[in-house]
């Protein structure tokens, strides 16, 4: 997998990053790869380190160890550089309570170095925003707009979004992937951290899986896919011997009615032998996200950690 | 009314224990107040003639009448100690109501946990009556030990004990005023204001009119006068407290009325639809803007002490003329009228430029809350440095304070030249210009906590402290010189008088760039928002 990342140009490189705060260490070596041009899907259990990694990428926090670029500079050097070319939408949004939601985007906007005018007044409108509102009346969803435009009317290379729809409706969940589905069809990176799995399946083409502080998964959603099992449910003509059944896993026999898992790419040797025993009716479900995540955000031992 | 009031018992419980360690302070303050009085003054002052001493030395200087309030009995230790901590001391208390009331109630609706609570088995009248008691609680524990403690170090028990009374009346009626604003302000911030806002009005027509001899209906309508009429020490009149309490109960039943019929999270001045674009930003706009409703506050206030103390200084020498030392020194020729008024408005000006550097260290306290509220993150995730940020703040917290002192000191050069007192506008000016690096000083000590350590923020406030006990209160009390140079104020030169040097100027100038230079190395290398 490494292999391919460095075919490719790397925006974010993270490497053995480590931070803590007094005595909590909230970072414990993770690692994080993103390639130009692609939508990163970041997640991770509540209390993670998914937030504390994306302040450690905008220089905010010092990272304490290990290696971080962001387009190839150091971001806690090249802060201003690095900030010019990129935009970002924390996770709690919090405006200045007397300011004007516009007010707001043209500041974030023209610090950053300029709004393109015509994305702005086109995303206020696909967005639905009412930008004199102040910063208080907002609700959270709005709130989250008002971020959303601040950062996705510049033209910029990359996107950091720390859980940018956590508070917005199914229909403006919509505009959302629009919109960043366009920003990469220009080129733009996007880190996305997020628990909205829907979203990361259609906008994320690859992933990476945090727990504690660490890396413990990462791949297309596909490669994922490969190393989750598929569920079985069967009924049979003739009863199996148990024995018989050894390539399957989980296996649970009641009656005629058999259920098991079966890892991705041993569908087809599952298939055969089930065969022989006749087959009244036949359900092959491939993992669904929700069942991969609700693996790994269970599991007591990392044993998913591939180094 | 018992529906309206449930679940009260239980959340002042909690509250009391959450926000019971943030009134401990203002207690502490209140009692050291009180307490290093009688504790230091028979040692400074132990012969009849030191005391004697000490009442002219005050006489003499018109300007800690203003703060003070009058002196009626400065030769007994109680008497001294009523002078001293009176006014102060209610001060204090009456700043930790109008805090505990506000962070109990618009602070928590600002917040959020307000609607947590509200959504709980909770009566419409409870918050704010939960507030309210915080506020009444800790005025009478303020009360008590600081009179307590200050009959342990020696005072006498009934003045004492009176002294502490008025703080806890102080207390309750600024806990009931505040009840009040935080109906009409829809945020704690303005609620705040407008209650801190009607204290400073009262404390300083209180000094004022008593300086000037205005006459005795003018302290009875002013409910801080009526503090003053208890006259610790000096015949222990219990009785004015009476209308103190009154006023409470019916300020805070219209409180209650009020906040019976308002919404929640709203107020009785609603903001209306702001400008769909935000203009040219700038960091430097955007740190003027955030602290825009402040500047209007204190423009005003500084309008007012400019004219307070221009009239002030107007009648210095007919107020001193009075006090018999002095007078005697005026008609042997050791002192010239002018020399008194140039003297006298050094002592004023540094009390402009202390008031000043109040509304400096609260603009650097803001770049901290802001920090604290998830706001300055996205700002520095745009392509503006640590640096272009702290600079554009910092520019503002050692501005500001500069443009108030020199619009109150124009304003009372202005009325001074035009008194016939022998100074002119142009000296009186130069003297306002040379109280200006000393407020920068202070300002320049919260740069350095904010940047470097800012999860000490309260230590910003030692230099205003320091600076405002030193220059008015050290010099009465004998201080050696290394200790009252401590404070920025002490090396203003006296540039009405023939013959001064700058050379101090430079000094704290130079301190000035080291607290500087140790904020920005600060603010660049920590962490943001932790």
């Amino acid at each position: 997998m490494r292999a391919h990342v460095t075919n490719t140009e790397v925006v974010i490189d993270v490497q053995g990053l480590t931070k803590s705060f007094c005595k909590f260490q909230a970072l414990r070596g993770l690692d994080l790869q993103v390639e130009r041009g692609q939508v990163h899907g970041f997640l991770g259990p509540n209390g993670s380190g998914k937030s504390t990694t994306i302040r450690v990428l905008l220089g905010l926090l010092k990272a304490d160890g290990g290696r971080v670029h962001l387009l190839g500079k150091d971001p806690w050097a090249d802060v201003v550089e690095l900030h010019r070319r990129l935009a970002y939408v924390p996770g709690e949004v919090s405006l200045w309570p007397g300011m004007s939601g516009g007010e707001a985007i043209d500041l974030l906007g023209t610090l950053r170095g300029g709004l393109n005018e015509k994305r702005r007044a086109e995303l206020i409108q696909r967005f639905e925003l009412d930008p004199t509102k102040r910063g208080r009346q907002y609700s959270k969803g709005n709130r989250q707009k008002v971020a959303l435009v601040a950062a996705l009317a510049s033209d910029v290379e990359l996107l950091i979004l720390d859980e940018p729809t956590s508070g917005l409706d199914p229909l403006m969940e919509n505009v959302f992937q629009e919109v960043v589905g366009e920003a990469t069809q220009q080129g733009a990176t996007v880190l996305l951290s997020s628990h909205i799995l829907a979203e990361l399946e259609s906008l994320a083409d690859r992933l990476s899986i945090i727990r504690d502080g660490q890396t413990v998964e990462h791949g297309t959603l596909t490669e994922l896919r490969g190393r989750a099992k598929t569920s079985i449910h069967a009924e049979v003509e003739r009863i199996p011997e148990p024995a018989d059944l050894a390539a399957l896993q989980d296996v649970h026999l009641d009656g005629k009615r058999l259920s098991a898992t079966v890892e991705s790419d041993r569908i087809g040797q599952a298939m055969a032998l089930l065969t022989g025993y006749g087959f009244k009716s036949l359900t092959v479900e491939p993992p669904s996200l929700e069942s991969l995540f609700l693996r790994m955000y269970e599991d007591d031992e990392t044993t998913g950690v591939k180094e | 009314m018992s529906a309206s009031v449930t679940g009260t018992t239980p959340l002042l419980r909690t509250s009391l224990k959450h926000d019971g360690r943030l009134i401990a302070p203002w207690i502490v303050l209140a009692t050291a107040l009180s307490a290093s009085s009688v504790l230091v003054y028979p040692s400074v002052f132990p012969t009849a003639q030191d005391r004697a001493g000490l009442a002219a030395a005050i006489g003499a200087n018109p300007a800690l009448g203003l703060i003070f309030g009058p002196a009626s009995n400065l030769t007994t230790v109680d008497g001294f100690n009523a002078w001293r901590s009176l006014a102060l001391g209610g001060f204090l208390a009456a700043l930790m109501s109008i805090f505990t009331v506000t962070r109990a109630t618009r602070g928590q609706e600002d917040s959020g946990q307000a609607e947590l609570l509200a959504s709980g088995v909770l009566g419409r009248s409870s918050r704010l009556l939960t507030a309210v008691a915080m506020g009444v609680i800790g005025s009478l524990v303020l009360g008590i030990v600081a009179g307590f403690v200050t009959v342990v170090f020696g005072g006498g028990a009934e003045s004492s004990l009176l002294l502490g009374a008025t703080f806890t009346a102080t207390g309750w009626m600024f806990a009931a005023f505040a009840a009040v604003t935080v109906q009409l302000g829809s945020d704690a911030r303005t609620a705040n204001s407008m209650a801190i806002g009607l204290l400073g009005v009262l404390f300083l027509l209180r000094g004022f009119l008593y300086s000037i001899g205005a006459p005795a209906w003018t302290s009875w309508a002013n409910p801080l006068g009526w503090m003053t009429e208890t006259r610790p020490a000096s015949g222990n009149h219990w009785g004015p407290l009476l209308p103190a309490v009154a006023l409470a109960g019916i300020v805070l039943a219209i409180a209650f009325k009020s906040q019976a019929h308002r919404d929640f999270g709203q107020g009785a001045i609603a903001p209306g639809p702001g400008p769909a674009r935000g203009g040219n930003p700038s960091p430097l706009r955007l740190a003027l803007r955030l602290n825009r409703g402040s500047f209007t506050t204190w423009t005003v206030a500084f309008v007012a002490l400019g004219l307070v103390f221009g009239y002030f200084t107007t009648s210095v020498t007919t107020i001193l003329g009075a006090n018999s030392g002095v007078a005697h020194f005026l008609a042997s020729g050791a002192v010239t009228p002018a020399q008194l008024t140039g003297a006298f408005l050094v002592t004023v000006l540094a009390l402009v430029g202390i008031v000043a550097s109040i509304s400096g260290v609260q603009v650097m306290l803001k770049v901290r809350s802001e920090e604290m509220e998830d706001r300055v993150e996205p700002v520095l995730a745009t392509a503006i440095s640590r640096r272009r940020y702290y600079a554009s703040n910092v520019v503002v917290a050692l501005g500001s304070p500069a443009i108030y002192v020199l619009l109150a000191g124009t304003l009372i050069a202005l009325i001074a030249s035009h008194a016939d007192l022998g100074v002119s506008f142009g000296g009186v000016l130069r003297q306002v210009l040379a109280t200006v690096p000393a407020v920068w000083t202070v300002v320049a000590m919260s740069v350095t906590v904010i940047g470097a350590r800012p999860h000490f923020r309260l230590v910003a406030w030692i230099g205003v402290l320091a600076s405002f006990v030193l220059t008015l209160l050290g010099p009465t009390f004998g201080l050696p010189n290394w200790i009252l140079g401590i404070s920025p104020y002490w090396h203003v030169p006296n540039t009405t008088a023939p013959v001064h040097a700058n050379t101090g100027l430079l000094w704290i100038s130079f301190v000035t760039a080291l607290f500087l230079v140790v904020g920005f190395a600060g603010f660049g290398r920590r962490d943001v928002a932790r």
